[in-house]
């Protein structure tokens, strides 16, 4: 501890009417720290039968809806392939004029096998490799991010993106439009399911929670979309058929 | 019907500016068979010091109304902002003072605003009175946020014969008053007090009612001086009849 | 005239301004208070208040924790008792990184400790990234609001400022107009060397710092440079991330009423080595200032309870009015007008504790309870009779010897009976025809300046009362009994 730190508590100490110079730790105060059991919050969340689950997909997409988030629900990986590749040929790139796309590494995305499907457009699709010194550029350069978020938030709409090697940040923010594919189970009811999952994690060093496009209403309270982040935020949620009963290829839902 | 006489608390501002409040009061208490009386030696509860931070002068008003009202059986006053003083202030000025804390909690604890002793105390929701007209009411600060008195007034409005309440938007925002403030801050009361005329005026209704006189005091100088043709009401005033006089 | 009065004033005087605060009040002030009256959980709020207080009771607890977590991540932290403190490690971060731009994310603490000029004079580029605040800067202004800092502005005022200083066609279309910034902003973020954020929340438990916002800028101001200093209010932390979560769902609800921002990042350290992106370097500034001192007051503790969710601006008729100008302080509206004396001085900032109505509101609306009115109170208290604790002098002689006056009247009867009816005689050459008096000098005139004042009646309640009521009541109150 530096001189700094600990003149700086000390005078917190005196302030709160305690000894400055006789440190109070942690240990001292288990109350302090102390959280809720979640053993049953945790039996709720694995014991969730696919008709329940399906029920928070529906409530996601209903919140979503209202944040524009534009939802898809699909069957498969070629279905969510589908809907990619149905994206990146519609949009056109925003602040250049190439079709750069980048995806997390993550098996979701790698499923897409989107590099086979654009074999004569001029579509370049590249992967967030940890290896890869060029992940920046390359997202600097991209109009469609992909990202696969760990946890979705039926109440809130909101998508939680953990940083992880090969998933950085930037994927999710500087291209124009972000695709985020999410399997159906991995979508919790509200916050409190995913702040207790996120407890459980080990390795918690940088993560966001996503609720929408970027947006700003400083201009006269004028909403609109795309201030900063992405513009336009597309949610594909994989719902194998063992258990959605489905072969739609695709439901539009938003 | 409970049978303690009531001892009438009565605003400074409604003493020396607007008896006709007070007296509207007792027209409503004998109409209902309410006992009263008026301790004589009462000026002023201390809110205006008490607001100005002057605490040590406000307390000095808190003595002198504790001494005066100690034996009552229970006070009630026609002023919401004078009852919160009384009621939540006056502990505070003592809390230094175990036995004049213990005295002011009791005196607060007896102390009530005129729509609340009548319907929450008496029971009474209707005291037989006429008013023909459109009436819009203004929730006063410390009445409706310091007491939470809201429907009381209202429903006692309602069985008002003849008169129609009309709600104006923003019922609870502040009229701009504020004591010391509007006098020290003229520009920003009289805006927030043209606020409130505007809400008033855009109900259409001919009256404005309330239960504190000194918003009404502040209602009722600026539509003076804008000429509007609006009355300005103390409730017990609408309760007594539309002279003031007996029903 | 006072600068409050000046500035609030000229506030009036603007139609556009009052249209805004108006919109922004009608929406956001009763959308919150709806909010609240509908919660499904009704003692959150409640239970967030105390578990703040109780956080602020172990206060230096939670800042060793939270320090010891940021740093097993590889971050720096550093304790600033003051801003100059604060300027100084920001500063000697930037010229060891040879920093030559800054991107802000829009914090409040850095306004509080004057951070940008600071850089500024340096030779550091300093950006805002967040819109509103990046209009602000543009036009060389100050925000007016917590959340919304150029809402005194117009479309037009922004469309012909962006002309002016962006060399694009004017145009008053505000998605063109947020286009346009975006584009600029980018080039910005992407090449910035520094990211400089506030903290909305830190979480302790884990050693995160969190923040919230809608455009983005704060991610890209977070991720895109090398660098990365966070500015943190000593009191903006949470133990658990239990608690995290129901006291950001409260800021964000409080703020903008919703459910979450857009984002809400969390961030506790530099990035790893082989991460493309986020900073190389990061650094934790906590950030008393003045804090220490609030923490000692019980009287005044409860506001560093406070969130800064700006809710209070969104309801208070007194902001609602004048806007957040006339504050001339960092934080304005309610919460300012309690936290600017107690941070930069009760004397100096006297205005703001008197400009109000303590109607009450503010108190209504926080979404941790927090009894601003109380602590106005209190702080008109300290300029009352002065205080040694807050290096307070009494602040207007004449109007403390008025009190002292009033109290010897007030509490003897004869003479405030005599001094009525003396006031009764006097009063009869200001009495006009509509039997108001419509002029008066000296301060009185504060009243008749825009309004007219009943006169002392003819005869006082208490005289109406010996002449016509003492008697008739003592003889006929059991015959009103009867005739009920």
């Amino acid at each position: 501890m530096d001189h700094n730190q600990a003149f700086f508590l000390g005078n917190i100490r005196t302030a709160l009417g305690e000894a400055p110079h006789s440190e109070r730790v942690k240990s001292m105060f288990p109350k302090l720290f102390a959280s809720p059991d979640t053993t049953e919050i945790r039996q709720k969340i694995a014991g969730r039968t696919v008709a329940e689950q399906d029920e928070l997909v529906e409530i996601f997409l209903k919140n979503g809806n209202s944040l524009n988030i534009c939802s898809h629900i699909v069957a498969s990986s070629d279905a969510a392939a589908a809907v990619v590749v149905e994206l990146i040929r519609s949009k056109e790139p925003e602040f250049n004029h190439t079709k750069h796309v980048i995806g997390h590494d993550h098996p979701d995305i790698a499923a897409l096998q989107l590099w086979k499907r654009f074999n004569r457009e001029a579509v370049t699709v590249h992967t967030a490799f940890n290896s890869d010194r060029q992940v920046q550029e390359k997202t600097i350069a991209s109009f469609i991010g992909i990202t696969a978020p760990t946890i979705g938030v039926a109440d809130s709409a909101t998508l939680i993106q953990l940083t992880e090697p090969g998933r950085p940040r930037s994927t999710s923010l500087l291209p124009s439009i972000h695709i985020a594919i999410m399997r159906r189970e991995h979508i919790v009811a509200d916050l409190q399911e995913a702040y207790t999952l996120l407890r459980g994690r080990a390795h918690l060093d940088s993560l966001v929670f996503i609720s929408g496009p970027s947006k700003t209403a400083d201009i006269e309270a004028h909403m609109v979309h795309g201030a900063h982040g992405p513009r336009e935020v597309h949610l594909i949620i994989l719902a194998e058929p063992s258990a959605a009963g489905s072969d739609a290829a695709t439901t539009e839902a938003a | 019907m409970s049978g303690k006489t009531v001892s009438l608390f009565i605003q400074c501002l409604v003493d020396t500016m607007f008896p006709e409040t007070g007296e509207a009061m007792i027209t409503v208490f004998d109409k209902l068979g309410i006992p009263y009386d008026y301790p004589t030696g009462q000026t002023c509860c201390g809110q205006p010091a008490f607001n100005s931070g002057y605490t040590r002068d406000a307390a000095a008003a808190a003595r002198h109304f504790i001494d005066l009202f100690e034996d009552t059986e229970v006070i009630v006053c026609p002023s919401g902002s004078c009852v919160h003083m009384v009621r939540h202030h006056y502990p505070e000025l003592f809390t230094d003072d175990p036995a004049m804390h213990s005295r002011a909690l009791a005196i607060g604890a007896k102390t009530f605003e005129f729509t609340q002793y009548l319907v929450d105390e008496l029971n009474i929701t209707d005291v037989g009175a006429e008013y023909v007209g459109a009436v819009t009411y203004h929730d006063s600060c410390h009445l409706s946020r310091g007491l939470g008195i809201a429907a009381q007034p209202r429903v006692l409005l309602r069985n008002i014969r003849g008169l129609e309440l009309i709600e104006m938007k923003d019922s609870d925002t502040c009229c701009g008053f504020g004591g010391t403030f509007s006098v020290n801050y003229p520009e920003i009361s009289v805006a927030m007090a043209d606020e409130k005329i505007d809400n008033i005026l855009a109900t259409g209704a001919g009256t404005v009612t309330g239960c504190d006189i000194s918003c009404l005091m502040n209602i009722l100088g600026r539509i003076s001086r804008r000429q509007k043709d609006v009355k300005v009401r103390h409730i017990a005033q609408l309760l007594a009849g539309p002279t003031g006089g007996k029903a | 005239m006072n600068d409050y009065s000046k500035e609030a004033q000229k506030a009036l005087a603007s139609p556009r301004l009052q249209a805004s605060l108006h919109t922004l009040q009608d929406r956001f002030g009763k959308g919150a208070m709806a909010l609240w009256a509908n919660m499904e959980d009704q003692e959150m709020r409640r239970r967030v208040k105390k578990s703040r207080l109780k956080n602020l009771e172990h206060l230096d607890i939670l800042l060793a924790e939270l320090a010891r977590n940021v740093r097993a991540r590889g971050g720096k932290v550093y304790f600033a008792e003051t801003a100059q403190d604060a300027i100084d490690y920001t500063l000697k971060v930037a010229r060891d990184n040879k920093v030559k731009r800054v991107v802000k994310g829009k914090s409040m603490i850095s306004m509080e400790i004057g951070i940008d000029p600071a850089l500024e004079e340096d030779g550091i580029e300093v950006v805002e990234t967040d819109l509103g605040e990046y209009i602000i800067q543009l036009a060389g202004d100050k925000p007016s609001h917590i959340i919304a800092p150029c809402i005194h502005m117009d479309r037009k005022q922004i469309g012909q400022l962006f002309a002016e200083k962006l060399g694009m066609d004017y145009t008053d279309d505000p998605p063109t107009l947020t286009m346009a910034a975006r584009k600029e902003l980018r080039e910005k973020l992407l090449s910035a060397d520094m990211g400089l954020t506030g903290c909305n929340l830190a979480c302790a438990e884990t050693g995160h710092i969190s923040l919230v916002s809608n455009e983005g800028n704060i991610r890209m101001a977070t991720t895109m440079p090398p660098v990365h200093v966070a500015l943190m209010g000593m009191e903006r932390i949470v133990a658990t991330l239990e608690e995290h979560r129901e006291t950001v769902q409260l800021l964000t609800r409080g703020a903008a009423l919703q459910k979450l921002s857009t984002y809400v990042s969390f961030t506790g350290g530099p990035s790893s080595a082989d991460d493309p992106d986020g900073p190389k370097e990061f650094h934790l500034v906590i950030i008393d200032n003045g804090r220490a001192k609030i923490l000692a007051d019980p009287e005044f503790r409860e506001v560093l309870a406070c969130i800064r969710c700006g809710a209070c601006l969104n309801i208070c008729p007194v902001y609602g009015r004048i806007g957040g100008h006339a504050y001339n302080s960092s934080y304005c509206g309610p919460i300012g007008a309690v936290i600017t004396p107690l941070l930069d001085g009760i004397n100096k900032h006297a205005d703001l504790c008197k400009g109000e109505t303590l109607c009450g509101a503010c108190k209504d609306i926080c979404p941790v309870q927090i009894d601003l009115p109380r602590m106005l109170a209190a702080l008109r208290q300290k300029l009352a009779y002065a205080s040694d604790r807050w290096d307070t002098r009494q602040h207007n002689p004449a109007e403390a010897y008025g009190f002292t006056i009033w109290r010897l009247i007030i509490t003897r009867k004869p003479l405030y009976r005599s001094l009525l009816k003396i006031g009764r005689l006097f009063q009869r050459v200001f009495i006009k025809k509509n039997n108001m008096i419509s002029s008066m000098a000296g301060i009185a005139s504060g009243w008749t300046d825009g309004r007219d004042l009943p006169p002392i009646a003819k005869k006082t309640f208490t005289e109406l009362w010996e002449e016509k009521y003492r008697n008739r009541q003592a003889a006929a109150a059991p015959e009103t009994e009867e005739n009920q």
